[in-house]
């Protein structure tokens, strides 16, 4: 039953301005709630909201670079490594020769990934996986060994490091700025959170963040509004049925492929050009790794994708502010998830489940009635541990494209 | 159409000379010849292996022939890719569709032809038109995932009109089908010809080509033997042109059949997981010692279930199965196996062998547990390889060695390799699930022969076969299965394919005429 229904309701379920105003509005709502019945004021100060956006940032780009190769039908756990290169072509472009060279760097370094990836899996028919944890070790050694060939003595920078680089300019618009914090000062419930997230927006908005999100409406356009991005998505879909209708299977996971390794670099020249101000070594922390969670939590898909960046971006961000006390409060959230999860389960008849969930729920909520803050030790597990609960949760309704993993070989039709 | 076709009726539209394609070691078609009228359905018919879908794939440019040529309208085309034959106006609807199940049904059908009239609501008004004018009803906006074969089909066929062909190949179309989707198809291919269209139609089931076609093309053995108008032969006829006296023939010799019985089986069920409908519905069945029992049927009304379930693979199935007077009810397949039950699997890529393992390693599967390819908790190399070499020998498997890959080998040589695992370790039981399917006709042979020493051996053999003449050959008794109950039970010796055929479609239903 749910078999059926389920493709049925994600495609009608079309995003569209008011559905997307209306997750703003219930998210904010949510938050407000928390914020006032913990007492955790950090939950949704525009400072907060503010970190969550450079947080989230590289985080949805590294996703959405997984999108494109994956709709192609290649796996891509390379998009660490590819990031990674993106880190360095940031930094050795973005201060030799200027911020916006370091974007287009960063973009290079990531696309040689991205090529080398596409020759070994598409070329060559490597195992993906294979291929793409080869990537991640060798873009990590390869970046080490060019790091300290070209930053070691430069004034500022060292074995590990470049020194700093010119900021990409920023948007400020100041006349709604200050305003909005005013309102953001008073700690009205809903209002004063609205003003957080609108301040968030309109004060010192990174160029890249801008560009980012339009990577994301450019990219859903092309994949699902042109005859281009049909044919990529055949390709990961079905090759076969493409090659029997003469689509050229090859080149098309070869240039998605491309786009994807592209994309990478740039999440990781985010990283270096406007998340810091330097290229560092072991900038990327893993985060081509929940990139990719976070595009399995959006079903492959842009909005979803959207969606899994901006709730790891979050955690990450409440982590980094020390959020002891935002943390615990985010506990009371949890708990209530899993008891509305509980009672979801029991309706369906998914008894064990749902007594799991309960008792789990149930569990954290005393936690949370009986402490008034996480140890410092846990807070920094929050972004990984929610990694863990989303996709253990999320994953059962998934659905992949149908040939994402599988190597093809040209003449495979009929 | 927004092709006219400018050939006037009855005009030549596809014309095939000299055919002939050959792959390392098998000449899969040499010396073909089929002229293809427009606004008429041409079968071409065949044995299973004769070489008809190499031809099709020949002529929808996936594979190149390697001699002769092809004309499609009176012009001379080289095919090198499937986007050539659509250029010249092919189509084709292959056995195993072509869909990707995650599209919409819109989105498979402009995929590729973006062209013409982009992907949104023009191409939308496009295929509601072609549904219309020919009768192919189907939404546009539903996923793939969510259709039946039949609507598939369909989706398939409108794919091809879409890019205005004026030639359709439908290879083997009515193999997935039901009765009632196969007159559905059948009231489609009148109004494709009607229009104009030339259809070429693929089969091995007579009946269905003679109430459909206007032509018969029989190819054996990769070659066309002749064309003749439908209405001048009978499926008889038709059938003596497939098998031709160059055949082996798959007839037992005389009756070996006691009275011990080797497998019991009652009251068989088994039910769609979490739902009403019964896949197997109070199967009773006895083999004896020396009875080879081959069920008919069309496929999907339960061969393939009865047979796991007497394997064990369905664990949901009730009712008692009985080997040589031991109790196999609940137990597990490999204690089924170890109890003396040789099994042919149906699709042996999936379930008879490790392609990318050694012949040797795959003599072990199965077999785990049992000398001489183990002793005790550890695999015994040499034994297995020792008796490896036996089978290779013994059932003529053409490998360069044991080390090779089992994917290296032909259909054919895969298929005698299993059939001879399955042979060793006395089994009592044997059960052979389309055993001679897409195997050249060498090792049809051959696999014939093997089953016909099993059964003098005394074993019992259940045979699942949808080639209608190996059935009658081969076995001593036949049942018809049909939505997963065994309906009727013949006498090989006193039946027609024709009789067969009307019975696996329903007597309810009547003739598929």
């Amino acid at each position: 039953m749910s078999l059926v229904t389920a493709p049925r309701l994600a495609g009608k379920r079309r995003v569209t301005p008011g559905r997307v105003l209306l997750v703003v509005v219930a998210l904010t709502v949510l938050l407000s709630l928390l914020r006032v019945l913990t007492g955790a004021d950090d939950l949704a100060s525009s400072g907060t909201l503010r970190a969550t956006l450079v947080a989230a940032v590289p985080i949805g780009l590294a996703g959405l670079a997984g999108l494109w190769s994956e709709r192609a039908g290649i796996v891509n756990i390379g998009l660490e490594g590819m990031m990674i290169l993106g880190t360095f072509g940031a930094g050795y472009f973005g201060y030799f020769y200027g911020p916006w060279q370091g974007v287009l760097g960063a973009i290079l370094f990531g696309a040689l990934g991205g090529l080398i990836h596409a020759v070994a899996t598409v070329t060559f028919g490597v195992d993906h996986i294979v291929s793409g944890v080869a990537i991640n070790i060798i873009a990590a050694g390869a970046v080490q060994y060019l790091a300290a060939l070209t930053f070691t003595g430069v004034r500022g920078g060292g074995q590990t490091q470049s020194p700093p680089i010119d900021a990409l300019p920023a948007i400020s618009i100041d006349a709604l700025s200050d305003p909005l914090g005013e309102l953001e000062a008073k700690n009205w419930f809903f209002v004063s959170d609205g003003a957080a997230v609108l301040r968030a927006l309109v004060t010192n908005l990174s160029v890249l963040t801008l560009i980012a999100i339009l990577l994301f409406v450019l990219t859903w356009f092309v994949l699902w509004r042109t005859s281009f991005g049909l044919r990529l998505r055949s390709v990961g879909e079905s090759p076969a049925s493409s090659e029997s209708l003469g689509v050229n299977v090859i080149r098309y996971k070869f240039v998605a492929v491309l786009i994807s390794g592209g994309i990478a670099g740039l999440a990781g020249g985010f990283l270096a050009l406007v998340a810091s101000s330097t290229f560092r070594e072991g900038q990327t922390g893993g985060r081509g790794y929940i990139g990719l969670a976070a595009m399995i939590f959006g079903n492959w898909r842009p909005g979803g994708l959207l969606a899994g960046a901006g709730l790891f971006g979050y955690t990450d961000t409440l982590r980094l502010r020390g959020g002891g006390e935002s943390i615990h409060g985010l506990l009371l959230l949890v708990a209530v998830l899993l008891v509305g999860l509980a009672v979801w389960q029991w309706r369906k008849a998914a008894r064990t489940a749902a007594i799991v969930s309960g008792v789990m729920g149930v569990l954290v909520a005393l936690w949370f009635l009986l402490s008034d803050s996480i140890p410092e030790d846990l807070t920094g597990m929050t972004p990984y541990v929610t990694t863990l609960l989303v996709l253990a949760l999320a994953s059962q309704r998934l659905r992949p494209p149908a040939a994402a993993g599988q190597t093809y070989r040209k003449g495979s039709a009929g | 159409m927004s092709d006219s076709v400018t050939a006037p009726p009855g005009e030549v539209v596809v014309r095939l000379r000299d055919i002939g394609k050959t792959f390392p070691g098998v000449v899969a078609n040499h010396d073909v010849n089929i002229d293809v009228r427009r606004g008429t359905v041409h079968a071409v018919v065949g044995e299973n292996g004769a070489g008809k879908s190499t031809l099709m794939k020949i002529l929808y440019g996936v594979q190149k022939p390697d001699s002769g040529t092809i004309e499609i309208g009176g012009e001379q085309v080289s095919l090198s890719s499937p986007a050539d034959a659509i250029a010249a106006g092919v189509g084709m609807v292959f056995q195993h569709f072509m869909l990707a199940d995650n599209f919409t049904v819109l989105e498979n059908v402009v995929l590729g032809a973006e062209k013409l009239h982009g992907i949104g609501d023009e191409a939308r008004r496009r295929v509601l038109e072609l549904a219309t004018t020919y009768g192919l009803e189907v939404d546009p906006d539903v996923l793939v995932e969510d259709l039946g074969v039949g609507a598939r089909q369909r989706v398939e066929i409108l794919k091809v009109l879409y890019r205005g062909a004026k030639v359709i190949i439908l290879d083997e179309p009515t193999a997935v089908l039901v009765p009632q989707e196969v007159d559905e198809l059948f009231d489609n291919l009148r109004e494709l010809k009607a229009e104009g269209l030339a259809v070429l139609f693929i089969s091995h089931k007579l009946d269905e080509v003679l109430s459909v076609a206007d032509d018969v093309t029989v190819v054996r053995r990769g070659t066309t033997v002749d064309t003749v108008p439908a209405g001048s032969v009978t499926s008889r006829q038709l059938a003596e042109m497939m098998v031709g006296s160059e055949l082996p023939s798959p007839a037992t010799e005389t009756s070996t059949v006691t009275d011990e019985v080797v497998l019991d089986v009652q009251d068989l069920t088994l039910t769609v997981l979490g739902g009403e409908r019964k896949l197997l519905d109070g199967i009773d069945l006895t083999i004896h010692r020396g009875e080879i029992l081959g069920i008919a049927g069309v496929e999907g009304n339960g061969q393939a279930e009865l047979v796991e379930a007497i394997m064990g693979m369905r664990s949901t199935a009730t009712g008692r199965v009985t080997l040589a007077g031991a109790d196999l009810t609940g137990r597990s397949t490999r204690e089924r196996r170890e109890a003396g039950i040789g099994y042919v699997p149906e699709d042996r890529h999936r379930h008879g062998l490790l392609l990318d393992a050694p012949l040797w390693e795959n003599r072990v599967l199965g077999h785990q547990t049992r000398r001489p390819v183990v002793k005790g908790p550890l695999v015994d190399r040499a034994g297995a390889r020792a008796d490896t070499q036996r089978i290779v020998e013994e059932y003529d498997v053409r490998t360069p060695g044991i080390d090779t890959l089992a994917r290296a080998l032909s259909g054919g040589n895969q298929q005698k390799l299993i059939v001879g695992r399955e042979m060793s370790g006395d089994p009592v039981l044997l059960i052979a699930a389309h055993p001679t399917r897409g195997v050249d006709v060498g090792a049809q042979a051959a696999i014939w022969g093997h089953i016909k020493r099993a059964r003098r051996d005394g074993l019992a053999v259940l045979l699942i076969s949808a080639d209608l003449d190996e059935l009658i050959g081969l076995s001593d008794t036949i049942s018809v299965l049909l939505r997963g109950r065994l309906v009727r039970s013949f006498d090989p010796e006193h039946v027609t394919p024709e009789d067969l055929g009307s019975a696996m479609t329903g007597a309810a239903e009547g003739d598929v005429r």
